[in-house]
């Protein structure tokens, strides 16, 4: 009787231990799965040149050779393509907080005349595409009046071309991050801002002092999104700079792909640099990422 | 106070939107002056085979990426809605391809891809099979990149439907239970219905991230063999800086704008408007 009990009760108890088993089991293979190329890169990363030159290569490294990551960063500078991104990325990340919360906090909190309209704009702004903004921006940077030896009207020199200027200045503020920043301003109650206006504080003061404090989670999303685009751009530092100490780190990883098409070592020592930094990043800020992912949708 | 961000926005994206439908109309290398050509340049693509080829690619890429993608993404973000432990650590897993720069991934793509030592053709000759050169080959490159496409594009899809599951109302559930309806029954008469709406967020920007899809091309192919794998994107920067034909390459560009566009507004249309504008 007993024992017929206690069958009765963990026959369901089985199936469903089994089924979380299955669950885990199915999960852990499709995440190994995808980290996979990961794991391969920093494997071949410490490989000796010939061992991946061998045909029937074994998977892990016979000697661990963490020497690799020396030698790849003297046979390109891909510390300084490295320093170039982080100083690109760092410089978007902080324009592009003050400026877009700047615009948002605007948009959201002041009457205005005309504030629709420059709503409106920066809506449709959003659904430009890149592909059909980049032929003209590299025509401006390249005609850039009074620059690079360029006269009053863009001629005789070669404008921004080769400069940090042209790195930084063309995707410094992203529509985005004024509707998203807008989004979060308009969800603030009035009484503080009344109550600071009433204390005779400036309409910047309350912007910088009262409101903005109160939006830390949107600050986190954008300057996150914001440096992780940055560093991961690729065809606008391309098109805009020639000079090797000039390069960010995706266009140095492909110069040097096109040069050394065969020291695999180096090469996958250098796009573990170029990606270890956003891996981290995902990992402090994992909560904003997911925010912001899914509010643009797109990459 | 909106003025830095509104100046900014004027110079770098309207400013170069009028500038690319003007030149659009017109013959332009850059060293000499935009000469007016009229509607040559759109004529011209009519009868750019290459180009035809490329709007096609894109239109495979798409087709098989995103609702490929979007299936793995929604059983996965099924899988993890369980009561589970070590969420956090499988979803980081499945998401960091979306972080890291598609041009370092598709550079481990391209040696994972390498024909005699790289890792799918050292697995493959494990188990006796000689695998081919997969992106110089005709018949392999497009599948090649659609996988790098799926692989990067799964955890943004998982992450959104996994939003989606867990903002769906418990109650319904528990009435559906008490009803005796099956955890499939359940599944199609109340989870996929309910996740439309973000089925169809999923589904329109994941075709305009497809459509705008270029580092993995550049990487892995050049557009290549013979023009197998070139996309719309790929086209519009070398008409521009190989062939320096900006005039055309702005004509093109405005093609893949008006795709974009038309994508966008069926959006808003399906979606029930004005998707959080206040």
């Amino acid at each position: 009787m007993a024992i017929a009990e206690q069958a009765r009760i963990s026959a369901p108890r089985i199936r469903r231990w089994s089924g979380k088993a299955i669950l885990y089991v199915v999960l852990a293979v499709i995440s190994v799965a995808m980290i996979t190329p990961f794991v391969w890169m920093v494997l071949t990363s410490l490989k000796t040149q010939p061992e991946i030159g061998a045909a029937h290569q074994a998977l892990l490294p016979r000697h661990w050779v963490f020497h690799n990551y020396v030698d790849a960063f003297h046979a390109a500078p891909f510390l300084t393509y490295a320093r170039n991104s982080l100083i690109i990325a760092t410089s978007h990340t902080l324009i592009n907080v003050v400026l877009a919360s700047m615009a948002g906090y605007a948009l959201a909190r002041l009457r205005f005349r005309g504030s629709q309209l420059i709503f409106y704009s920066f809506v449709a702004a959003l659904m430009i595409p890149t592909y059909t903004k980049i032929l003209p921006e590299f025509l401006i940077v390249r005609f850039m009046p009074l620059a690079g030896g360029n006269n009053i009207l863009g001629q005789g020199g070669t404008g921004w071309l080769d400069s940090w200027w042209a790195l930084i200045i063309p995707g410094a503020v992203t529509p985005f991050s004024v509707f998203l920043f807008r989004q979060f301003y308009l969800d603030l109650p009035t009484e503080l801002e009344e109550a600071a206006r009433l204390d005779g504080m400036s309409e910047f003061g309350i912007y910088a002092r009262i409101m903005t404090p109160l939006v830390k989670p949107a600050v986190a999303t954008v300057a996150l999104l914001t440096f992780e685009s940055s560093w991961n751009n690729f065809l606008w530092p391309l098109l805009v700079t020639q000079r090797d100490n000039l390069r960010v780190i995706q266009v140095g990883l492909t110069v040097f792909q096109t040069e050394n098409n065969t020291q695999w070592a180096f090469l996958m020592a250098g796009t573990t640099l170029a990606t270890l930094p956003m891996v981290l990043l995902f990992l402090v800020g994992q909560r904003y990422f997911v925010q912001g992912f899914a509010t643009v949708g797109i990459k | 106070m909106v003025a830095p961000a509104a100046l900014h926005a004027v110079i770098w994206i309207g400013l170069p939107v009028i500038a690319a439908i003007w030149l659009s109309f017109t013959s332009y290398d850059v060293l000499t002056s935009p000469r007016f050509v009229g509607l040559r340049n759109f004529r011209d693509m009519l009868h750019d085979s290459v180009f035809k080829k490329a709007v096609g690619n894109t239109l495979i890429y798409a087709f098989f990426t995103v609702p490929v993608a979007m299936a793995l993404g929604l059983l996965i973000a099924l899988l993890l809605n369980a009561k589970i432990r070590g969420r956090v650590i499988f979803r980081t897993a499945i998401f960091l391809p979306q972080v890291t720069a598609t041009i370092a991934v598709a550079l481990v793509w391209l040696w994972i891809y390498e024909p005699r030592s790289g890792l799918f053709n050292t697995l493959l000759s494990g188990i006796g099979i000689t695998g081919p050169a997969w992106l110089s080959s005709t018949r392999w490159a497009m599948p090649a990149v659609i996988l790098v496409g799926i692989w990067q594009g799964i955890g943004l899809k998982m992450l959104i439907y996994l939003a989606a599951l867990q903002n769906l109302p418990r109650e319904l559930y528990e009435a559906a239970a008490v009803d005796g309806a099956s955890r499939t029954r359940q599944f199609f008469s109340l989870t996929l219905p309910l996740l439309r709406p973000a089925t169809f967020f999923v589904f329109v920007t994941s075709v305009i991230g497809a459509f705008q899809s270029f580092d993995q091309i550049y990487i892995l192919t050049n557009g290549g063999p013979a023009n197998a794998t070139t996309m719309m994107t790929y086209e519009i920067y070398k008409s521009a800086f190989r062939e320096f034909r900006m005039g055309y390459a702005c004509a093109e560009s405005l093609v893949l704008f008006v795709l974009l566009m038309l994508l966008t507004l069926t959006n808003r249309r399906l979606a029930g408007g004005g998707r959080g504008y206040r």
